[in-house]
């Protein structure tokens, strides 16, 4: 192999991108060649120091601010006269008028979050863990002993929130505790038809959402919902008194938003 | 509005909170690939505008960020193919270095932020002066955290012309931050 050859193995090889049998040629020729493990050290600075420098790089707030007031991206409310609607709008009603809502807060309730190292982010290192196989959950088909042996766990000073999900084919199959940042944090797993889906309980409060969380306004519940999402897992957010409640999962975040919105309880 | 209309207009609002949780990531793809502040926000806010108007199109259940970068990237292919702005790969030898050894004199001090601000506006400038294929692939990888098959897919070439305009690119990169790179190794990083 020769120098040329292998600038774009070492490109690969930085970014982990290199198959195996490249990998076994390029090892070769970098024992043997001061010049291309220098290229090597540089090049894997270099991206270093983009990526670094990328993170570094946040969305103006006058842009922001032009984003949401953009008709076109956020829609304007439209109001509905009480004396027009129809009997089924009138039961529908509080979810209309949420979305309704919903529409006019959008632009301005999105924010930056300034909390460092939240505990909500570092719960859902679990569902990480269990996505890869590290994570060994002994599952039960009695979501009763799982709402039990996680409210036992806190000695009852709070406890899952028991959702029932049976409609969207997930049902509760294992519990866990985690000690984050000295708290503990309850968590139930379902699993089904619907995918997987984590539920994380917490004593805490909305600082304990992520920085980068987009924040929306539910009207009709008064209540704050907070999504975010890492390495590809979305996660929603609303806290019931001193109670944080979590939901995390690779569906869209659309679908776990409204989730959310539904089995959310004002406090 | 019809009760149809409000559960449209319900859905819509949804999806875009979906896609302003992709906003940080949009600006700084932009913000790297266009070739000013001004540009990199008529992009992301562009992107999102084509975003919700093409809605329907999106697959649930897939990669939401890579489906709006690829957005972005095909107004930013259209933008700069209207207005010819963009140099081609030819022209990458003609590129002008920023003036590093100005900088290195002119530097105002150890303190560690301003030699941090005044590296990341090195690295951005270099970024933004390199040529837009090449720029691409970078900003993608690097900067988006794609790997080489979504790279490809976002732009639409086979993942081995990401991985080579990525080397060429790269060594463009050095080639103007040499100030920089060669100056880095003496920390002791190196063996």
């Amino acid at each position: 192999m020769t120098c040329e050859e292998a600038q774009e193995l070492i490109t690969a090889l930085i970014d982990r991108e290199l198959p195996d049998a490249e990998r076994v040629s390029l090892d070769s020729h970098l024992r043997l060649c001061a010049h291309c493990q220098t290229v090597l050290e540089q090049e894997a600075l270099l991206k270093q120091s983009i990526r670094e420098t990328a993170q570094r790089v946040r969305t103006p707030n006058e842009l922001r601010a032009r984003i949401f007031s953009d008709q076109r991206i956020v829609a304007k409310q439209n109001r509905t006269r009480r004396q027009n609607l129809s009997p089924l709008l009138r039961r529908a009603r509080p979810a209309l008028a949420a979305a309704a809502i919903i529409a006019v807060l959008l632009p301005t309730l999105f924010f930056f979050r300034a909390t460092p190292e939240p505990l909500a982010a570092a719960a859902l290192e679990s569902y990480d863990r269990f996505r890869s196989g590290e994570l060994a959950v002994s599952k039960t088909e009695n979501p009763q002993e799982i709402v039990e042996q996680l409210t036992r766990a806190v000695d009852g000073r709070f406890h899952p929130m028991g959702y029932d999900l049976t409609g969207m084919g997930l049902r509760p199959v294992a519990g866990l505790v985690r000690q984050i940042h000295g708290r503990k944090v309850l968590v139930a797993i379902y699993q089904g038809e619907g995918g997987t889906l984590f539920c994380y309980t917490f004593i805490g409060s909305e600082e304990d959402t992520p920085r980068h969380a987009a924040r929306f306004y539910d009207a009709a519940k008064k209540m704050n919902f907070y999504a975010f999402s890492h390495g590809g897992l979305n996660a929603v957010l609303h806290r019931e008194g001193e109670i944080i409640c979590v939901l995390a999962s690779e569906m869209p975040m659309e679908e776990l938003l409204a989730l959310a919105r539904s089995k959310a309880k004002s406090s | 509005m019809s009760e149809e209309g409000k559960v449209a207009s319900a859905r819509r609002d949804a999806f875009a909170a979906a896609a302003m949780v992709h906003l940080d990531h949009l600006y700084r793809v932009a913000f790297h690939l266009a070739k000013d502040a001004t540009e990199a926000d008529d992009l992301v806010q562009e992107t999102f505008v084509r975003a919700l108007a093409a809605r329907e199109q999106f697959e649930p259940g897939t990669h939401m960020k890579a489906w709006l970068t690829k957005i972005l990237h095909n107004f930013f292919f259209d933008y700069y193919r209207q207005r010819k702005r963009w140099n081609s790969a030819e022209e990458a030898s003609k590129v002008e270095s920023p003036d590093l050894e100005n900088f290195a004199a002119s530097n105002p001090g150890p303190e560690s932020h301003v030699l941090l601000k005044e590296l990341d506006a090195q690295i951005t400038g270099v970024l933004r002066n390199i040529p837009v294929e090449f720029r691409e692939p970078i900003v993608l990888v690097d900067v988006g955290d794609f790997s080489y098959e979504e790279a490809a897919a976002i732009l639409s070439c086979p993942i081995g012309t990401i991985r080579s305009r990525l080397s060429r690119g790269r060594k463009l990169m050095q080639q103007q931050l040499k100030l920089y790179v060669r100056g880095e190794p003496t920390s002791g990083t190196r063996k």
